[in-house]
């Protein structure tokens, strides 16, 4: 006697295919590679990543990188949000100004802050020893402490913009009848946010944070072309070894054992946002929808 | 809306123009069966050979497609290319210390026949694995002292030979004149080690030791490297970060009296609209410390990938782009040659004033060391020496640290 096949399936089939072919295809092969040398099976890449000391400071790095610029781009992307949403004329304006930062490619924002990071011939350092600061010391990208701080500004710069588009999106969404009520109880303006803006907003700021979390603790790009990950190893990343390691070294093996683990804390990282995102009791009905939405033109 | 494609006579005017367009460009266009393509390194080492590729291109009736490649990326590409044995690329320019690697994995065709004995010993000698030339050397980089000779004349002090007198010199000039007695390059990796190798072998040290044990927890390396900080005090600040763009920069802008650098960089030096101090810069052999001075090698080779679709028009380039003529006219464009006919040509010696002083650093030139693991053994000893730069580490830390990783790089790769 044959089976049906369930007729949901046949429907499914093709966006089964093109996600085994495109996500679990790739995945099963890096765990192979993972746990193969050049003699067959073996765990030593996973043995590997417990010693190497290279591999512990960049993940403690780029977890330090992660909570700082996630920080920083929330708080200012809420501020500006805020500011801006407040605004009774000018607002598109500002907007479009706002983004441009994140309009850029990362490798041309990068650029442009190498040239205004050089200690000699850099803007930031001109102005300052115009304000009569001596800039003997300020190193920037070379500095053994400043050179992590120096990438991070450079991320916040490029990535707030994006924390500001999803909060004023959010802001835009909340109905306009909580916030009356809130003014007619009597609230003011920090009551009224900690108690309605705020509450109401936390679905899109958990999204905002899953996706920016997620984007931080791939970063390469930027740190490759300011740093390098010097100086000595005081910005490598993960993503940044695992590049050297692959490309540099062709040690493809412990590339991937170094990828899978990366791929679960970022896995392990969302999953945990995710379910706050979940655990978020829904919003009250909305009865009318304020009417100034967001515009980007 | 195209209806008019239905009047026969417009029609057969648009496809007879159409198959004259495809005929006059059939007949101009180099026959794309012979096109080669070639990967070079994105920078002044790289110009002399993209000039070369256009003009044998023309002569030849081949099309050429020349890949730029930044150094960081030129090894990966063409790493991953000789591995997978795609064939994208039928010529590659390879820095010398990448040969080992590229050979080791059976990437390259050995040369159909031996080069001839005008080419430089050093530079031939990284060009060959075992019984078998795989590559020709194209451009003749071994490190050079880089001093402004008008400040060293004005303050009455001799040519820099020795690693103590640029440290005094260094101080010297930097206080009458406000500027860096040195720069020099202390970013992780290839920069770091580069710029530290002349000061290990002059302060008798050396990567290895004649065992091929790593050996740079030695007192001579620890004092080159004590010596590389004191160095880094009359450098400009953020050198820990710097690369060679950064320190030619320097040069350029007359802000700092000495480095080492690249011959590579000598045209630009000398150029005035490059360069505020052209022509007061000269070019002396590395300086001594407790050994005789010796510069690093790095020379740029050109080979044929094993995989390339057009192997004979590639070799034919490359034997026609090193010829004593060819290299001739790529040294006038500013390439470093690697003949010495070429070096001892009257007509250049009289155009470059700065050949003698290469062709002595080119022939007493050591290559780094001969291993398929230089680029993890490199970016370990880099990571460490920057550290002690940037004061992360004391040079004690720095050199056991890069020891120990380097002899755990050795013992994974057995």
């Amino acid at each position: 006697m044959t089976r049906r096949i369930p007729p949901g399936l046949i429907w499914v089939a093709p966006a089964l295919s093109v996600l085994a072919a495109l996500s679990i295809y790739p995945l099963l092969y890096l765990m192979k590679v993972s746990l193969t040398d050049a003699h067959g099976f073996t765990i030593a890449h996973y043995a590997r990543l417990f010693q190497d000391r290279l591999f512990s400071v960049a993940a403690g790095q780029t977890l330090l990188y992660a909570a700082v610029a996630l920080t920083l781009e929330f708080f200012l992307g809420l501020t500006l949000a805020l500011l801006v949403d407040s605004l009774a004329r000018g607002r598109a304006l500002i907007r479009v100004g706002l983004l441009a930062p994140m309009l850029l490619p990362p490798v041309v924002a990068a650029v442009i802050w190498r040239l205004i990071y050089n200690p000699e011939f850099g803007v930031l350092n001109g102005m300052l020893r115009q304000l009569g600061v001596n800039t003997t010391s300020l190193t920037w990208t070379s500095g053994r402490t400043s050179a992590m701080l120096s990438v991070i500004l450079v991320d916040v710069w490029q990535w707030t913009p994006f924390m500001f588009l999803l909060l004023t999106a959010g802001l835009q969404a909340i109905p306009a009848e909580p916030l009356e009520a809130a003014r007619v109880d009597g609230a003011g303006y920090w009551q009224t946010l900690r108690d309605v803006i705020l509450p109401l907003l936390k679905p899109v700021i958990l999204l905002a944070l899953l996706l920016r979390s997620m984007d931080l603790l791939r970063i390469f790009d930027q740190i490759f072309l300011l740093t390098q990950g010097g100086p000595g190893s005081a910005t490598e990343t993960v993503s940044l070894y695992i590049y050297r390691t692959a490309f540099r070294f062709s040690n493809f093996g412990y590339a991937a054992a170094m990828s899978f683990v990366g791929l679960l804390i970022t896995m392990l990282a969302a999953r945990g946002l995710l379910r706050l995102t979940v655990a978020v009791p829904a919003e009250p009905p909305c009865v009318s929808m304020r009417t100034d939405v967001i515009k980007l033109s | 809306m195209i209806h008019f494609l239905f009047v026969p006579s417009l029609r057969i005017g648009i496809i007879g123009a159409s198959v004259t367009l495809v005929l006059l460009a059939g007949c101009s266009r180099p026959d794309s069966n012979k096109a080669l393509t070639i990967a070079v390194n994105a920078g002044v080492e790289g110009s002399a050979l993209k000039a070369a590729a256009r003009e044998w291109g023309e002569l030849r009736n081949t099309r050429i497609e020349v890949v730029e490649l930044p150094y960081a990326n030129l090894f990966e590409k063409e790493s991953l290319d000789l591995q997978s044995r795609t064939g994208a690329y039928d010529v590659i320019m390879l820095d010398d210390p990448w040969f080992p690697k590229l050979v080791a994995d059976g990437g390259l065709t050995p040369l159909p026949r031996e080069p001839d004995g005008d080419f430089l010993a050093s530079t031939l000698a990284v060009c060959r694995s075992a019984a078998n030339f795989y590559a020709l050397p194209y451009v003749g980089n071994s490190q050079l002292f880089f001093y402004r000779k008008d400040l060293f004349d004005r303050y009455k002090l001799g040519a820099p030979d020795h690693w103590q007198k640029v440290l005094e010199d260094g101080k010297t000039i930097g206080a009458g004149e406000k500027i860096f007695g040195y720069v020099m390059r202390a970013a992780p990796g290839n920069s770091a080690v580069t710029d530290f190798m002349p000061l290990l072998w002059a302060f008798g040290g050396d990567i290895f030791d004649p065992q091929g044990r790593p050996n740079l927890a030695s007192p001579e390396a620890i004092d080159a490297l004590r010596f590389m900080v004191e160095l880094g005090k009359i450098s400009p600040p953020g050198y820990a970060g710097f690369n060679a763009a950064e320190v030619s920069a320097q040069l350029l802008q007359g802000t700092a009296a000495m480095s080492i650098n690249w011959p590579a960089w000598i045209a630009a030096m000398d150029d005035p609209s490059k360069s505020k101090v052209p022509g007061r810069i000269a070019f002396a052999p590395m300086p001594s410390a407790r050994m005789p001075g010796v510069a690093e090698l790095g020379a740029w080779l050109v080979a044929v990938p094993a995989a390339s679709p057009h192997r004979d028009a590639a070799f034919d380039f490359i034997y026609w782009a090193t010829d004593p003529a060819q290299m001739t006219q790529a040294a006038l464009r500013g390439n470093p040659p690697t003949r010495r006919s070429v070096f001892q040509s009257p007509n250049l010696k009289k155009n470059f004033r700065a050949f003698p002083a290469q062709l002595a650093a080119l022939e007493a030139a050591r290559p780094r060391p001969r291993t398929t693991q230089w680029n993890e053994i490199e970016n370990a000893f880099g990571v460490s020496l920057s550290q002690a730069n940037s004061g992360a580490a004391s040079p004690e830390e720095a050199m056991q640290r890069a020891n120990r990783e380097i002899t755990a790089i050795l013992e994974r790769s057995k």
